[in-house]
């Protein structure tokens, strides 16, 4: 659906320019509207129909997974010497720091990235070509388009 | 004759009288009082502990402080409405800071804050957090600005919270650890909700909290707790009253499942259930065993769960008070419901395919609607979004149901004409408001002339707050409303022909509302202008989100024919905000 303007008769003359112009603009004052072809392009406006942004978002999600877009991004993660791995959706974090912040919470210990140190462990990721690599040389959002798994190593490994 | 007969009531020690006062629990009859006379203005102010401010702007905190300092518990309300749909810029206003601030200066012994639309700040909440010891009770719905370091603060510091609700905020999710704020001697916790929040939690922090939290009774986690949790959660809980569910794996081991259906049989309390996004079908099998029970059930986040799914479970819940389904549970779904819950009370019905992308027809019409009027005999509150709608329907609604206090009906495509005969539903509506004498919430769609406009005026004598979208023909429309609802106290227009004529006919009855917004109908410049100047007690916004200060200088010097964006008018005794954006132009 089109931005709002398209469906009021009345818009012809207040066009707000933060809104995408319908494509058909209207001036029939006292008629339904017809409406453009289904497209799956289309712009979808965010203020009609009037629901609250936490349902918009749900169906906005299930509908890009049921197309096959993945909306979230669960990887595994281990510590080296545990077996028994968790689960993260990385499309919760907005970088580096929050996914570190938020895996030092979660296995109750300092997590770095980069920096060899004897003290702390450092997260690796296993990339899209299997190679195993340090956390943190590339972009976050290419980071996210790559990463396959995570892994915490021993403090001495590295 | 002795004065004391006469008046005895006067004659009263004040303890008295305000042990009759705190009999008096509602706003309006406290307002009432409190203008009797200067002593029971008096005996009232120091005795009012709890009060409620529909709008944030509408008096500073210095003077709620004032007025009643005995405060304890404090509603605040700031956005518009509008703003849950995006048509308010998110810097508009309604910010939490300089009431806490005031508060805490003041001492006063805050122990409940609620909270709607306003913008948190995490130093608000770790003030919040250090100022008022016996703090019990924190809702907050619809806010944003905050992070779970701001919770973080409430956790570790309110030695006494009973109630922490986080209803559909926007909040920037830090780390996993605020759970971990709660000190092992917080054992007071009744009400816990975070579902909105969007990330990973300390599971076992939480499970640790809801142990020792032997008087909780309402739990509602977030997407991050799975299966196995919620199952270790219920078993440390079985005296839970209302458990809002996250996430399940899509396909749960037969273990866990009957591990999870052990937990639940055994949560003979359970009144309420909520949550299930993300969740498969197979998962709400699981709460079988207590479904008799239910009296309320909000699945509108369950998207996952296929429209059969949903039937089969809603047709065992016999004591159904509150149902909010999403519109895949069709109009036989809405038949089965009107068969089973008999003892209904509200239900709504959200879209579940808002922009109408795929081909189904599982949405819900007019034929469930009227289903459920006929079915539901205690039903008094309907929002009800839906692809078509019937004169004759409404008509029938209408009859079946005249003790609706809330009716909302959104009919997704804008302008749309009754689906049979092609005329407006003016008739329809006007049905509805004629029968229902107690209607105090309306919202209007599909295709309506001044006509509908008319009834509402004529006959919606409790109206208190209208909502108007795409609908109308010239400004009599809005005049009718204006001039006939008395009680009402908030208008919301949108995408309608009303303008200045209807905006200044009557002044005044600004002054008896709350609050009045107008986005994208025919009001000008030149005419908010003259109302600002003919009514010194209002607050008149013109929001225009291109604006910035430069724009703002232009503007003046601006056609005054100009179409005014959005427009939002408050009445206020203490005139023009300080805090308002560059967007926001205040007349």
């Amino acid at each position: 659906m089109e931005n709002s303007n398209s469906y009021s008769p009345y818009s012809s003359s207040s066009v707000d320019s933060t809104k995408p112009l319908p494509s058909e603009s209207s001036v029939n004052l006292s008629l339904s509207l017809t409406f453009p072809s289904t497209s799956s392009q289309r712009e979808t406006s965010q203020d009609w129909p009037p629901i609250k942004p936490r349902l918009r978002d749900t169906l906005k999600s299930l509908r890009l997974r049921q197309r096959g877009y993945n909306t979230a991004l669960f990887v595994k993660v281990y510590m080296e010497g545990v077996p028994i791995g968790r689960k993260l959706d990385l499309s919760t974090f907005s970088g580096y720091e929050s996914l570190l912040e938020n895996l030092s919470g979660m296995f109750d210990t300092s997590v770095i990235c980069g920096t060899r140190d004897s003290k702390h462990h450092v997260l690796t990721y296993q990339d899209k070509d299997g190679d195993w690599m340090m956390v943190g040389d590339i972009p976050w959002d290419m980071f996210l388009e790559t990463v396959r798994r995570l892994k915490i190593t021993r403090p001495e490994r590295c | 004759m002795n004065k004391a007969l006469k008046f005895p009531m006067n004659y009263f020690p004040e303890e008295v009288i305000e042990h009759i006062f705190d009999f008096i629990a509602s706003h309006r009859d406290r307002n009432s009082i409190s203008l009797v006379s200067k002593s029971w203005h008096k005996i009232e102010r120091y005795s009012r502990h709890q009060v409620f401010i529909g709008n944030c702007y509408a008096i500073s905190p210095e003077r709620l402080i004032r007025r009643f300092p005995c405060l304890r518990s404090l509603t605040l309300k700031g956005k518009p409405h509008f703003a849950d749909f995006n048509l308010v810029p998110h810097e508009w206003g309604g910010f939490l800071h300089p009431w806490i601030d005031a508060l805490s200066k003041a001492r006063v012994g805050l122990e409940e804050l609620r909270l709607k639309r306003m913008v948190v700040s995490d130093e608000s909440l770790e003030l919040l957090s250090r100022s008022f010891v016996s703090f019990k009770s924190l809702v907050l719905v619809s806010c944003d600005g905050f992070t779970t370091d701001g919770l973080a603060s409430i956790a570790a510091n309110c030695r006494n919270l009973r109630e922490l609700d986080l209803q559909e905020n926007e909040i920037d999710d830090h780390r996993g650890q605020w759970l971990n704020c709660f000190p092992d001697s917080c054992t007071t916790l009744v009400s816990l909700n975070f579902a909105c929040l969007k990330g990973e939690i300390n599971l076992s922090a939480l499970e640790r909290l809801v142990a020792r939290s032997t008087n909780l009774k309402s739990l509602k986690v977030n997407r991050a707790v799975p299966l196995d949790g919620l199952t270790r959660l219920m078993s440390c809980a079985p005296q839970l009253v209302d458990l809002g569910v996250g996430c399940y794996e899509n396909e749960a081991e037969p273990e866990s499942f009957a591990s999870l259906m052990a937990a639940i049989k055994k949560c003979t309390l359970l009144r309420s259930l909520s949550g299930f996004s993300e969740v498969a079908s197979v998962c709400l099998t699981a709460f079988y065993p207590i479904c008799e029970n239910l009296t309320s059930l909000n699945l509108s986040y369950a998207a996952e769960i296929q429209g059969n799914h949903l039937i089969e479970f809603v047709q065992f819940c016999k004591r159904l008070q509150l149902l909010w389904i999403l519109d895949s549970i069709g109009d036989k779904g809405l038949e089965v419901v009107a068969s089973s819950c008999k003892e209904l009370q509200e239900l709504r019905v959200f879209p579940s395919d808002p922009h109408d992308e795929e081909d189904n027809n599982t949405a819900v019409t007019e034929v469930g609607l009227v289903a459920i009027s006929a079915g539901c005999p205690k039903l008094h509150s309907i929002l009800y979004f839906c692809k078509q709608m019937t004169n004759e329907a409404l008509i029938t609604v209408a009859k079946n149901c005249p003790n609706f206090i809330r009716f909302r009906l959104c009919i997704l495509e804008p302008n749309k004409p009754d689906h049979i005969t092609s005329q407006s539903l003016d008739e329809g509506f006007g049905a509805i408001v004629q029968s229902c004498k107690g209607l105090r919430r309306l919202s209007v769609s599909g295709l309506l002339t001044d006509k509908v406009f008319l009834y509402i005026g004529m006959y919606a004598e409790q109206l208190e707050m209208l909502s108007i979208a795409f609908a109308g023909d010239t400004d009599k429309g809005m005049l009718y409303v204006l001039n006939g609802c008395k009680k009402l106290r908030k208008l919301e227009i949108r995408d309608s022909p009303f303008g200045n004529a209807a905006l200044l006919a009557d002044v005044g009855k600004y002054e008896t509302m709350r609050s009045l917004w107008m986005s994208s109908c025919e009001v000008t410049l030149g005419g908010c202008k003259r109302l600002a100047r003919n009514a010194p007690w209002l607050n008149v916004e013109i929001i225009n989100e291109n604006e910035n200060e430069n724009g703002r200088m232009e503007r003046n010097e601006e056609d005054e024919r100009e179409k005014v964006d959005r427009l939002y008018l408050y009445r206020t005794v203490v005139g023009t905000r300080k805090d308002a954006p560059p967007c926001v132009t205040i007349l």
